[in-house]
């Protein structure tokens, strides 16, 4: 059978998603496959605003009592977003391509809880004594923009209009208004990138 | 440089190349695809110099006024073209995995009013807010090798022999012949590696 065209470029039937979904008016996500990882089972887990624009390399990856919230007029080019818990994403925000944003760690960094762990996580291994999920939400503030390939870590809180520059590992809070670039992300030194 | 055929043999996305996209002689082009995103106007936006391979992960998102110029006997793994401007690849420069080579730190596919193909459902609302998109120049030489996740940002310049190595965001000029590492890159050798 032919390849569909319309699930490649946002031409769809949206209404596949279900209850995982609520989305605003006007919102446009270019494949579903970006919602292929999403296991929560809240409804709905992601919350997508009026005009939100989600390309097609973007992953909505979603333990089961996760949620994703995008402000309206947002663009999500091509994200990872992994969440345990809550990412909220405010309005008018960018995100370029190549990011992730992370609320969780997803496995332990103790070894001995680690090891134990990767046993559990096995392809058929017993997920149950997996170690609990740290989560610490990540939110992102009305208007920042995320560049590209940059990575946004648990519990960091972004302020409205802040910019990321490209390659950024965001361990901590970044103010509003605020420009931060490389590894770990500092305060830019006078450019803007 | 002839005109391109209007669709792969081996495509599995069965939408036909853009009229303006122009492929050389032996060349290897992954996908129509790559083009989904493409808006650009210009009557050539985007040439593939002859025994060029352009590979799965490419993805050409051009501006209305992007043009995106390809030499001879390059290969290009997966490189993302985000541009309104022109970027200009020399010839037998090596372009490795997710690559992307844009306009600014926060580039976008296009996706305003009436850009892109007619037959592509791009979203037909107001770009973010955001500063007008920049319409950089991004020039790079013959025979530079652009390692892994490596991110160029306009306007830059990379001489003719240089290396940027894995995951270096590059913006600027690079002196030709020179190793350029690290976020924001800098020159880490100014001469060629040892054999």
């Amino acid at each position: 059978m032919a390849y569909d065209v319309g699930r490649a470029t946002g031409d769809w039937d949206y209404g596949e998603l279900g209850a995982m979904v609520a989305l605003g008016a006007g919102a446009w996500i270019e494949r579903p496959e970006c919602f292929e990882r999403c296991r929560s089972t809240r409804t709905p887990a992601v919350v997508l605003g009026d005009d939100v624009r989600v390309f097609g390399w973007t992953t909505f990856n979603l333990e089961p009592g996760a949620r994703v919230t995008v402000g309206a007029g947002t663009t999500l080019v091509g994200a990872v977003i992994m969440a345990a818990e809550q990412v909220d994403i405010g309005a008018d925000v960018t995100v370029s391509y190549g990011v992730t944003i992370a609320d969780c760690d997803f496995h332990p960094t103790d070894p001995a809880a680690r090891h134990r762990d990767a046993e559990a996580s096995a392809p058929h291994g017993d997920a149950t004594r997996r170690a609990p999920l740290v989560a610490r939400p990540v939110r992102i503030g009305d208007g920042a923009w995320i560049g590209i390939g940059a990575i946004v870590l648990k519990g960091v809180q972004i302020g409205a209009g802040a910019r990321i520059g490209a390659g950024a590992v965001v361990t901590r809070d970044v103010p509003a208004g605020a420009t931060v670039s490389g590894n770990p992300a500092r305060p830019a030194d006078g450019e803007e990138r | 440089m002839t005109a391109a055929a209007p669709t792969l043999a081996h495509d599995w996305y069965p939408r036909p190349l853009p009229p303006n996209v122009q492929l050389g002689e032996r060349t290897f082009l992954h996908s129509a695809h790559a083009f989904v995103h493409c808006a650009s106007r210009r009557p050539v936006a985007v040439a593939v110099g002859d025994d060029s391979g352009v590979y799965h992960g490419c993805h050409f998102d051009l501006g209305p006024e992007g043009v995106v110029r390809i030499g001879r006997f390059c290969t290009v793994v997966g490189a993302v073209f985000a541009t309104s401007g022109t970027v200009r690849v020399g010839d037998h420069t090596f372009i490795a995995h997710e690559v992307l080579i844009a306009d600014d730190a926060c580039a976008v596919p296009p996706g305003g009013p009436g850009e892109g193909d007619p037959d592509h459902a791009l979203p037909d609302i107001d770009a973010p807010a955001r500063a007008p998109r920049l319409r950089a120049r991004i020039d790079i030489g013959a025979d530079v090798w652009i390692g892994a996740r490596a991110t160029i940002l306009g306007p830059a310049r990379i001489g003719a022999g240089a290396i940027v190595a894995a995951g270096a965001v590059v913006t600027g000029d690079v002196p030709a012949g020179s190793t350029v590492a690290g976020n924001p890159a800098r020159v880490v050798r100014r001469g060629p590696w040892p054999a």
